[in-house]
C-alpha cells in the first residue's frame, strides 16, 4: 500500500481510540489505562470473524460487520471489566485498568488458534480510507452528540465533583460504565479497521505502551476535549514519521521523547493544548453558537 | 399533620466513636427548621445519614411515610431531597447554566439514542430544560450570570447558584448546609430573606445547618441543639435562646 | 511415609523457600511504594525502575572489581540518591496538581528509564557476574543456595533497620508525624521537605538493595528487569495495605509464597496471571488491604 495512504489511515484509526478514551478518562474522569486491550479485542473479533466464518459476500460487508462485531464484543468487555473496576478510583483504577488490559493480550497470546505469540496472518485488507474515515466520522458524531446531551452533562460532572453529581439525582456508577462501555466499542472498532489494513496482528501491537501512547494523545490534545483528542492523535501518528527524517537514531529514540513530553506537559500544561474546550468554528468566527 | 420527613433515634458509630447517638425530629412539609450546635457536635454527620452519603448505623430516617435508610444518594435527591455543601461543591468549571441543567437530569425522559440521533423529542426536551433553568435562574436573580463559569462567580453568587442547582431537582425537603459561612451581614441579610422566599414560593420544608445565630434566629420556626451527637434541646427561636443546656453547650460553664 | 506424600512435602518445603526467598524481594521493593504513599499519597509508578538502577549500579560496581559487599550498598545509595533527584526537580513541583497528574508524571519516568535505559545500555540482558562464590546446601530433599540465604538474611538486615528507624529514631518519628498529618508537622517545626527527600532516598535504596540481589540470584540484568517485579511489589503493597509498614513486609511474602505455590503445583504460564488476580480480588473486596482499615471520604 502506498505509504501515505497508510499513514493517514492509521491517523483515522487512532483518532477513534483517542476520541473514545477521551470519553472515559477525559470527560467521565475515570483513569483507564487499558485502552489497548479492547483495540486487541476487536482486532482479533473481527479478524477472526473474516478469516474462519464469514460467508462470501463483498469486501464492504464484511468489513461493515466486522467493525460491528468489533464493537459489540469491546463494549462487552469493556462491561465486564467495567462494573468491577469502576468502583475504583484514581490510581487504583488505573491500575486495575493496567491489569485487565495486560490479562487480555496474555490470554490472546495463549491462543493458538488465533496465531498466539507469532500473531494472526492472512487478514484480506478490506478496509480503506474511505471506511476508514466514515467511522471516524461516525465515532465523532455519536460522542459528540452524547457529550452535548444530558447524558453527557452527567458523565462530566462526574468528572468535575463526584459527590455533588449524587447528590443531584446522577446514578454516577450507572455513567461511569456507559462511558467506559461506550469508549471500549469505538476502540473494538478502531481494532477492525486496523486488522484489514495491516493484515497482520500480533499481542505486541495491543501492549501497555500502547495503551500509554493513546493516553499521551488526549493529555497532548487536552484531556476532556474532543478536538484535544483529534489533534493529539493526528500530531502523534505523524511526530514518529517526523522524527525519521532526522535519523534513524532519533527516531529511535522516540519512547524517550515521548516520555519527556509527557513530564513537560504534567509540569508546564497539564491542561494540554485545549483543555476542557472545543474548537467550535462557529463561535471563534464569532456567528454565535449554541452552549 | 404526618411529617415529611422523620428520623427515628437515628445512630452514627465511626469504629469506637459516636457521632450521633439516638437523634430524632420531625418535618413538617412546609416547615423552616433550623439544626444548630457547637462545631463537632454531628450536625453535618445527620445531613449526611439523611442524604445517604452514611449509613445510619441504628435507627430510622422516614420520608414521605418510607422508610429511605440505606439507599444512594442518587435515589434520595430523585424522591426529593436536595443538599447543599458546607464547602461549596458546584461544578466550577461547568457554566452556570449547565450546573442547574445537570440538577435536571433525573427529570428528563430521552434516552441515549434520542440523543445520538437529534430526534424530535430530544430537542423538546432540551429547550423545556433550557426554559426551566433559565426561568429558575432569573427568579434567583442569577440570569445575568448564565454562562459564566461557576469558579468565576463572586462568593455570595456561588452560594446563591448551590441553592438553585439545589432547587432545580425540584426537591420538597431542601437542606442547606451551613448556606451564611463567610459572608458578610449584608449578604447574610439577603439570604435570610432569600431562604424565607424559597420556601413560600416553592412550597417545600427546609432544614437549616448554620452558626450565625442572627439568621436562624430571625428565620427558623423551630429548631434542634445538638451537643455531642445528641438533642440537647428543641423548640421555637425564644425557647431556645433562653435554655440554659445550649447557652452552657456554646460558652461552657464557669464550673471548674 | 508413602513415597508421593514424602515428595509432596519436601516440593512444598522448596516452594516454600522459593516463595520466601521471592516474597523478601517482593517485600524490600513493597516498602518503598508503602513508604512514599504514606508520606505524600502517590503511588509511585517509577518505584520499578530504582530496582533496576540499584541492579545497574551493582551490576557495574562489580564489574569494575568491587567486591559484593561494598557494591551492594554503594547501589543501595546510588538508587537513593537518583530517587531524591527525580523527587526534587519532578515531583516537588507538580505535588500540588492533583492525583491524576502525579500519575501520570510517575508513569513518564517509569517509562523514560526503561526506554532510556534500552537505548544506552542496550536492551539486551547482561550476565551478572558471580562475585560470591554461590554453594547449594542440602537438607533432606530441600535445596538451598548462598544466594537464597543472602537475600532473606540481608532482608531481615533491612526491616530490622528499617523498624528501628522508623520507631525508635528522632527522624522515624518525624516520617510518622507527616504521614499522619503533613501541615501539623510543619507546625511543629518539621521541615517536610527534608523528611519526604529522605522517605524516597530509602525506599529506593531498599529497591536498589532488592536490584542487586536479584542479579545476583537470577545472573541477568536488563533495562526493563524492573517493571513486573515494580508492578507486583505494588500489588504486595496493596494487598498488605497500602501505607502500612508491615502491610508491605506481609504482602511480600504471601504474594512470593502463593507465585511459587502456583507454579509448582500447578502451571508455570500463569505465574504473572498470580498477581493481577489477586490485585483485583483485594482491590474488590478489601481495599484497604490485610492490614488496613477502611477510610470513609469526608462529604
Amino acid at each position: 500500500m502506498d505509504y501515505f495512504l497508510y499513514l493517514t489511515q492509521m491517523c483515522g484509526i487512532f483518532i477513534i481510540l483517542a476520541v473514545g478514551l477521551n470519553l472515559i478518562n477525559g470527560m467521565c474522569g475515570q483513569f483507564s489505562l487499558g485502552h489497548a486491550g479492547f483495540w486487541a479485542i476487536g482486532a482479533y473479533t473481527s479478524a477472526a470473524f473474516t478469516v474462519f466464518v464469514a460467508p462470501p459476500l463483498p469486501g464492504f460487508i464484511v468489513l461493515f460487520f466486522g467493525c460491528i462485531i468489533g464493537f459489540i464484543t469491546a463494549g462487552i468487555a469493556g462491561l465486564i471489566i467495567g462494573v468491577p473496576c469502576l468502583r475504583l478510583k484514581g490510581d487504583y483504577l488505573a491500575i486495575a485498568t493496567l491489569g485487565f488490559g495486560e490479562i487480555i493480550r496474555i490470554v490472546i497470546m495463549n491462543m493458538n488458534s488465533v496465531g498466539g505469540p507469532r500473531g494472526f496472518t492472512g487478514i484480506p485488507q478490506l478496509s480503506n480510507l474511505f471506511w476508514v474515515y466514515l467511522w471516524v466520522v461516525i465515532t465523532i458524531v455519536v460522542i459528540a452528540n452524547i457529550v452535548r446531551g444530558t447524558h453527557g452533562r452527567a458523565i462530566i460532572s462526574i468528572r468535575e465533583d463526584e459527590i455533588a453529581a449524587e447528590s443531584m439525582g446522577i446514578n454516577t456508577f450507572r455513567y461511569k460504565t456507559l462511558a467506559f462501555c461506550v469508549g471500549a466499542g469505538f476502540a473494538g472498532v478502531a481494532g477492525a479497521l486496523f486488522s484489514h489494513t495491516t493484515q497482520f496482528i500480533s499481542p505486541t501491537n495491543f501492549t501497555f505502551m500502547w495503551s500509554v501512547i493513546i493516553l499521551l494523545m488526549i493529555i497532548l490534545g487536552g484531556m476532556g476535549s474532543i478536538t484535544g483528542a483529534i489533534v493529539g492523535a493526528i500530531i502523534l501518528t505523524i511526530l514518529p514519521e517526523l522524527l525519521r527524517f532526522f535519523g534513524e537514531t532519533v527516531s529511535q529514540w522516540r519512547m524517550v521523547i515521548y516520555s519527556i513530553i509527557l513530564i513537560l506537559l504534567m509540569m508546564i500544561r497539564p491542561t494540554g493544548l485545549f483543555g476542557k474546550h472545543e474548537f467550535n468554528p462557529l463561535k471563534f468566527l464569532k456567528l454565535g453558537g449554541k452552549s | 399533620m404526618n411529617p415529611i420527613m422523620e428520623t427515628q433515634a437515628i445512630t452514627m458509630r465511626f469504629g469506637g466513636l459516636v457521632a450521633v447517638n439516638e437523634f430524632s425530629m420531625k418535618i413538617g412539609a412546609n416547615d423552616l427548621i433550623g439544626l444548630i450546635g457547637p462545631n463537632g457536635a454531628g450536625k453535618t454527620t445527620i445531613f449526611n445519614m439523611i442524604t445517604g452519603h452514611y449509613l445510619p448505623s441504628d435507627g430510622k430516617i422516614l420520608f414521605n411515610g418510607e422508610s429511605i435508610s440505606g439507599k444512594e444518594p442518587a435515589v434520595i435527591t430523585q424522591g426529593g431531597i436536595a443538599r447543599t455543601f458546607q464547602n461549596i461543591r458546584l461544578f466550577k468549571d461547568l457554566s452556570v447554566l449547565d450546573n442547574i441543567r445537570i440538577a435536571g437530569h433525573s427529570r428528563l425522559k430521552y434516552g441515549l439514542a434520542s440523543s445520538i440521533f437529534r430526534t424530535k423529542a430530544f430537542h423538546e426536551e432540551e429547550n423545556k430544560l433550557r426554559a426551566e433553568a433559565l426561568e429558575l435562574l432569573k427568579i434567583m436573580k442569577l440570569e445575568h450570570r448564565v454562562d459564566s463559569l461557576a469558579k468565576n462567580l463572586p462568593y455570595g453568587e456561588q452560594r446563591r447558584l448551590e441553592i438553585a442547582r439545589a432547587l432545580a431537582t425540584h426537591p420538597k425537603l431542601l437542606l442547606l448546609d451551613e448556606p451564611a459561612a463567610g459572608m458578610n451581614p449584608n449578604e447574610t441579610k439577603e439570604l435570610t430573606g432569600l431562604i424565607r422566599w424559597v420556601r413560600d414560593h416553592f412550597k417545600i420544608a427546609v432544614l437549616l445547618i448554620e452558626h450565625d445565630m442572627k439568621l436562624v434566629m430571625e428565620v427558623c420556626e423551630s429548631i434542634y441543639v445538638v451537643d455531642h451527637g445528641e438533642l440537647i434541646a428543641h423548640g421555637g427561636p425564644k425557647d431556645i435562646q433562653n435554655n440554659p443546656k445550649v447557652i452552657e453547650a456554646y460558652l461552657g460553664t464557669t464550673e471548674v | 511415609m508413602d513415597s508421593n506424600i514424602s515428595y509432596f512435602f519436601w516440593d512444598l518445603l522448596n516452594y516454600l523457600i522459593n516463595g520466601l526467598t521471592q516474597g523478601s524481594i517482593y517485600a524490600l521493593v513493597a516498602l518503598g511504594y508503602t513508604m512514599v504513599f504514606g508520606i505524600i499519597k502517590l503511588i509511585n509508578f517509577a518505584h520499578g525502575e530504582f530496582f533496576m538502577i540499584g541492579a545497574f549500579i551493582g551490576y557495574y560496581c562489580i564489574l569494575s572489581g568491587m567486591p559484593f559487599a561494598l557494591a551492594m550498598p554503594v547501589a543501595m545509595i546510588g538508587s537513593g540518591i537518583v530517587a531524591v533527584i527525580i523527587e526534587r526537580i519532578v515531583y516537588r513541583p507538580i505535588r500540588h496538581a492533583g492525583r491524576i497528574p502525579a500519575l501520570i508524571t510517575a508513569l513518564g519516568i517509569s517509562l523514560f528509564f526503561q526506554y532510556a535505559g534500552q537505548m544506552i545500555i542496550g536492551a539486551d540482558p547482561k550476565a551478572f557476574p558471580a562475585s560470591i562464590e554461590n554453594k547449594t546446601y542440602q537438607f533432606g530433599e530441600v535445596y538451598l543456595s548462598t544466594s537464597q540465604i543472602l537475600i532473606v538474611t540481608s532482608s531481615i538486615v533491612l526491616m530490622l533497620f528499617l523498624y528501628w528507624l522508623v520507631n525508635f529514631t528522632k527522624m522515624g518519628k518525624a516520617m510518622r508525624a507527616t504521614s499522619y498529618n503533613m501541615k501539623a508537622a510543619e507546625l511543629m517545626g518539621i521541615d517536610t521537605n527534608k523528611i519526604i527527600s529522605f522517605t524516597f532516598f530509602v525506599g529506593a535504596a531498599f529497591a536498589g538493595a532488592a536490584g542487586v540481589l536479584v542479579g545476583l540470584h537470577y545472573g541477568t540484568v536488563d533495562p526493563m528487569m524492573g517493571m513486573i517485579p515494580g508492578l507486583k511489589a505494588f500489588v504486595a503493597a496493596v494487598l498488605g495495605g497500602i501505607g502500612i509498614i508491615p502491610g508491605a513486609v506481609l504482602g511480600g511474602l504471601v504474594l512470593g509464597v502463593a507465585e511459587n505455590l502456583v507454579v509448582g503445583f500447578w502451571m508455570a504460564t500463569y505465574r504473572d496471571a498470580i498477581a493481577f488476580t489477586i490485585l483485583i480480588i483485594i482491590l474488590l473486596f478489601k481495599p484497604a488491604g490485610l492490614l488496613g482499615v477502611n477510610r470513609r471520604e469526608k462529604v
